[in-house]
């Protein structure tokens, strides 16, 4: 397990740029007016940048310094999981102690957007958690692919599905539905459950296209 | 424990591995040799698993590899191969870190030897000094098999001996097998104990240099003595300039006779005769 760690440290320590400019977005964003927007949705921003680094950039690098693919894959998902965490700690903790600091505004903060909050602070917390592990799992086999024929494939049918399932109002529903289902679900138990199993899913098909990456 | 059976690699229309088989059993450290676009880098590719062949099986220490090997204990480092912008000393102690069985005290000695300054970042070395550090990494995995691929590629004469001298090292210290694909051919002869040709993504020739030296000869002379001491023989190529001929064998020794000089053939003559050299008036 040292070399899975010492991947994940390396993971973390070369995300640095993530960090930087999610920690500037969230410092420097301003809102105005009667309802502004929380300062710890930008977190997620960090979920969102980090896949990107650790695809493209870590993998070549850490392949060339002797590790594994197996202490790459499993590097990658403490990571996340130890982001995803970190995100999720940090705007609980803005949602707990710097939303209330604008008494006179109505302040959005996405834990209350996708009735997470109902459920206390800190189960909002694991909620948010698994839902920004399962993001990080997508973007990280979405970008993984994008070598491949495969991935322009999935980008394409995710534009589709985005482009036909939007103005049909039954196809709307269903889409609306699964978004219900993964990200604005007041039901603790069934959404942790829910990410946690397509993040599963969606490892299982990240290690299916590491198995093929070539360098 | 290496062994490849009938692998054959095919971009598109061209084929650059073509049916290999080739058993690698014993350590020790071997040299491949092949001219430009001969498949040398394809084939150590797909021997650590960076890529996957079209056909055949390729295995190292009973293990199928592919890409889908998760872990192939090959350690393989490409000339010009990019690392993180590190300082040196923090670069050898991550690869330590992934590498379970990492030899740091030997990395540590190289780094002293090469006079790496341990503070300075890897995209500010010179191209000699990141081929280094690559090879370092390599040698010190503690990987049962090395495939160092043009690893003398930017270095100097002075880097050069000190390369040989610390693959003679670490192979003292550690032997498997080491696999050194190069260019400069004397030069590795003194190190090295076997040899591997290949040609147009074929295997050419691999055995021991011991086999060389009893075996690969120059006979020179006038024209028709050399043909007559060498008929039968195993000619792989001849040079002809004014009446006087040079024929490269590979067999035993002709019987001595008037005209004829027979000498051993340096590794570079071998080479060039076993992928091809048609020979003219001109060597």
């Amino acid at each position: 397990m040292t070399s899975v760690f010492a991947v994940v440290k390396r993971l973390l320590a070369s995300n640095r740029l993530s960090f930087i400019i999610t920690a500037l977005v969230v410092l420097c964003a301003t809102s105005s007016g009667d309802t502004v927007l929380s300062n710890g949705n930008y977190t997620w921003l960090l979920a969102v940048l980090s896949p990107f680094f650790i695809v493209f950039y870590d993998f070549p690098k850490l392949m060339r310094l002797g590790a594994s693919k197996r202490d790459y894959f499993l590097g990658c998902l403490i990571s996340y999981g130890f982001l995803a965490f970190c995100i999720s700690l940090v705007n609980s903790l803005v949602h707990l102690a710097v939303d209330p600091a604008y008494p006179a505004q109505t302040v959005i903060n996405m834990m209350d957007v996708c009735g997470w909050t109902e459920n206390g602070i800190a189960i909002a917390g694991i909620q948010q958690m698994c839902f920004l592990l399962l993001v990080m799992v997508f973007l990280h086999v979405l970008l993984s692919m994008q070598a491949h024929w495969y991935g322009w494939l999935t980008d394409a049918a995710l534009a589709a599905i985005i482009c036909v399932f939007t103005p049909v109002a039954p196809l709307r529903s269903v889409l609306s539905g699964f978004f219900r289902v993964i990200m604005l679900n007041g039901s603790a138990l069934p959404h942790i459950g829910v990410c946690l199993l397509l993040s599963a899913a969606l490892a299982l098909a990240g290690l299916a296209v590491l198995k093929r990456k070539t360098l | 424990m290496i062994e490849l059976n009938e692998v054959t690699k095919r971009y598109g229309h061209s084929t650059v591995l073509k049916n290999i088989t080739l058993s690698i059993g014993e350590p020790g450290i071997y040299c491949l040799l092949g001219r430009n676009g001969a498949g040398k880098t394809t084939l150590l590719k797909s021997i650590a698993g960076y890529q996957n062949i079209t056909s055949g099986t390729i295995r190292v220490c009973g293990r199928k590899i592919t890409t889908s090997t998760l872990d192939t204990g090959v350690s393989y480092i490409e000339n010009f191969a990019r690392h993180f912008n590190l300082p040196v000393r923090k670069l050898l102690r991550i690869a330590s870190e992934v590498s379970p069985d990492y030899d740091c005290g030997f990395a540590g000695e190289m780094m002293d030897r090469f006079e790496l300054e341990g503070k300075k970042k890897f995209s500010q070395l010179s191209l000699g000094m990141k081929t280094m550090v690559s090879t370092i990494i390599c040698l010190a995995s503690g990987r049962d098999v090395i495939l160092l691929d043009e690893p003398v590629l930017g270095f100097d004469a002075i880097m050069r001996v000190e390369f040989y001298d610390m693959l003679a090292e670490s192979f003292q210290k550690h032997p498997r097998i080491i696999i050194v694909s190069t260019h400069i051919i004397e030069e590795i002869a003194k190190t090295i104990q076997k040899l591997i040709i290949i040609d147009r993504g074929s295997i050419r020739f691999s055995g021991t240099l011991k086999s060389l030296e009893t075996k690969a000869f120059c006979v020179s002379g006038l024209q028709g003595d050399v043909e007559a001491a060498t008929r039968g023989l195993n000619v792989l190529g001849r040079d002809t300039a004014g009446g006087l001929m040079t024929s490269y064998i590979f067999d035993r020794p002709p019987e001595p006779a008037g005209s004829l000089e027979v000498r051993p053939m340096s590794l570079q003559d071998f080479f060039i005769q076993m992928v091809g050299h048609r020979g003219g008036a001109l060597r």
